[in-house]
């Protein structure tokens, strides 16, 4: 019994300060903020009593101006911006995660760090990496003026295409990561065994490979795809008004105190498409990797 | 592998790197330019970096980046340890929604992490007069988002370990001083050096959270460049990114330099 006490003692000792710090400074935090969500807006925009869905019905677009498109197109454009990047991202690590794990083991440690340490980099300087490249006068500038994609004396941001290099280039090393696990354990012999029965390279990925290589690839898609989503940087350094994401929107509804309910109502919508996305990627695993385990 | 199949691999890793390099590049590139433009370099010059170096607002916010990365990576990892290793050594006691507690801010945008504790601050400082938003605020914050990530480290490196050495060590009849003094933390050191970076460059990268956790007088490196650019100061931008950039890859190598030693659990 007194042992049983003493462990008790121990073990709260070395759980409770990590698990405070999350249930006091995260957990209450947020759901404090959810908690805004059903109040009404304060003269300064801070919220008020009594409670009332009010910011629901203002982020559903309904205004004094009667209803406004404007929100439901943030947020179909933040999914549509989320889903292009993250296909790209895959386009990209593919190849990556592959050529790292074909190269001899003592130099794969180094071309990983090669992809990864440009993401240790805070990603505000990141984005003004991009901002210097796209500048107005930049050869890459001029090159898209040639080639008629923006107007003379004009940058590359902001626009939507800046937006999605940013995304792009952020979230790159997270999907390398999984997929060059994958790679690293993928069985040779189901490759052989393919290309022996005379598959094309096409048929080989799709068979033998991309099975092995699912679970990779959906831990990766997480990793990208939610931080894609919940974007506020890139967006707000390289996309300009027409490229803003749900993120932005939110934001700016708590900078000088706009409209808290109305920031809080969309952070809830912001976690239910996150845990939503989740879901699909969930049932989509296991859709395509049958009988496979996929950890999600 | 054919020789097309390699030869196109090698291309495609070449354009992956320029992609991914090209943007520090220019910003290091352009740091050193005499005249304000990042689409014409008119010579080699230092005067971004002496304007920076008598800038005393960018002073302190080196000052007040420094002290928050070092100061929440060390408490981070300290609690994060203590966290991952209760969660391995009570395991039996149904400790599992602590799991799905600590996934929760990987999982979560961070744009809502830091507005919940901004809206949090900032209320409490308002109504109670504690916790009044600054460099205090953001060490909270930046240790709340850095605990769960070391404990999960330090977790899977204990699930990876033999439970056979554990019992081993009951047998030997070690003291639990002496279990933790010469079995935990020499087994532990990999996963501690790594949690130290990872928690110091997640300090270190993190701009949003720190952004909506910071007081007037708690401007960070980001925040100094980011307030810069919004205002269309840029010249010094780029010396200041530059540092930055250096710093990241001294770290880098060091983990390079780390990762090279070998590990003591490793018996061969």
């Amino acid at each position: 019994m007194l042992k049983s006490a003493r462990d008790s003692l121990h073990l709260l000792a070395i759980v409770a300060p990590g698990a405070l710090f999350i249930v006091v400074f995260l957990v209450l935090p947020s759901l404090y903020l959810m908690g805004m969500a059903f109040t009404s807006t304060g003269p300064s925009g801070l919220p008020a009593l009594p409670f009332s869905l009010q910011a629901f019905r203002e982020l559903a677009g309904f205004g004094f101006l009667g209803w406004s498109p404007g929100n439901l197109y943030t947020l179909l454009r933040s999914v549509w911006q989320t889903f292009l990047a993250t296909a790209l991202v895959i386009l990209l690590a593919y190849p990556a995660a592959y050529y790292i794990a074909s190269r001899p083991t003592r130099w794969r440690p180094l071309l990983l760090l090669a992809v990864v340490v440009p993401s240790w980099t805070n990603q505000v300087i990141r984005s003004v990496g991009w901002m210097n490249l796209f500048a107005p006068g930049t050869p890459i500038s001029d090159f898209a003026v040639l080639i008629g994609l923006t107007e003379p004396r004009m940058g590359l941001f902001p626009s939507q295409f800046a937006v999605i290099v940013g995304l792009v280039y952020n979230f790159l090393p997270f999907m390398v990561l999984p997929l060059y696990a994958a790679f690293e354990r993928l069985d040779h012999a189901q490759v052989e065994a393919a290309r022996d029965l005379f598959a094309s390279p096409l048929a080989v990925f799709r068979h033998a490979v991309f099975p092995q290589t699912l679970p990779g690839l959906m831990a990766g898609t997480v990793l990208v795809a939610i931080p894609a989503f919940g974007m506020y940087v890139v967006t707000e350094l390289l996309g300009g008004g027409k490229a803003t994401m749900i993120g932005n929107l939110v934001a700016r509804q708590f900078a000088d105190a706009t409209n808290w309910p109305l920031g809080a109502a969309g952070a809830i919508l912001m976690i239910l498409a996150t845990v939503g996305g989740l879901w699909v990627l969930r049932r989509l695993g296991r859709r395509l990797g049958g009988d496979r385990e996929v950890v999600l | 592998m054919s020789a097309t199949l390699e030869r196109s691999l090698r291309a495609f890793w070449i354009v992956l790197m320029v992609f991914l390099y090209a943007p520090l590049a220019v910003v290091v590139f352009f740091s050193f330019n005499a005249i304000n433009s990042s689409a014409r370099f008119a010579g080699f010059s230092l005067r971004w970096y002496e304007r920076l170096f008598s800038n005393e607002a960018i002073l302190s916010a080196l000052a007040n980046t420094a002290i928050l990365a070092t100061t929440s990576t060390v408490l981070g990892v300290a609690i994060g340890l203590l966290l991952g290793y209760g969660l391995y050594r009570y395991r039996h006691r149904r400790l599992a929604w602590l799991i799905w507690l600590i996934y929760l801010p990987v999982i979560m945008p961070d744009i809502v992490f830091g507005l919940s504790e901004m809206t949090f601050f900032v209320t409490l400082d308002q109504r109670f007069g504690i916790l009044s938003p600054g460099l205090g605020t953001m060490v909270i914050a930046h240790v709340t988002f850095q605990v769960p990530f070391v404990a999960l480290l330090v977790h899977a490196r204990l699930l990876s370990l033999d439970p056979q050495l554990f019992e081993a060590c009951h047998d030997l009849y070690a003291s639990p001083w002496q279990r933790a003094r010469f079995f935990i933390l020499p087994v532990l050191t990999p996963a501690i050096v790594a949690s130290l970076l990872l928690a110091l460059t997640l300090s270190i990268d993190d701009f949003v959270i720190s952004f909506f956790t910071a007081g007037p007088d708690s401007t960070t490196l980001p925040i100094y460049i980011w307030s810069a650019i919004k205002k269309g100061v840029t010249p010094e931008v780029n010396a200041i990114a530059t540092l930055m950039i250096v710093g990241v890859f001294l770290v880098a190598l060091s983990s390079l330099v780390l990762q090279r030693r070998p590990d003591p659990s490793d018996p061969s």
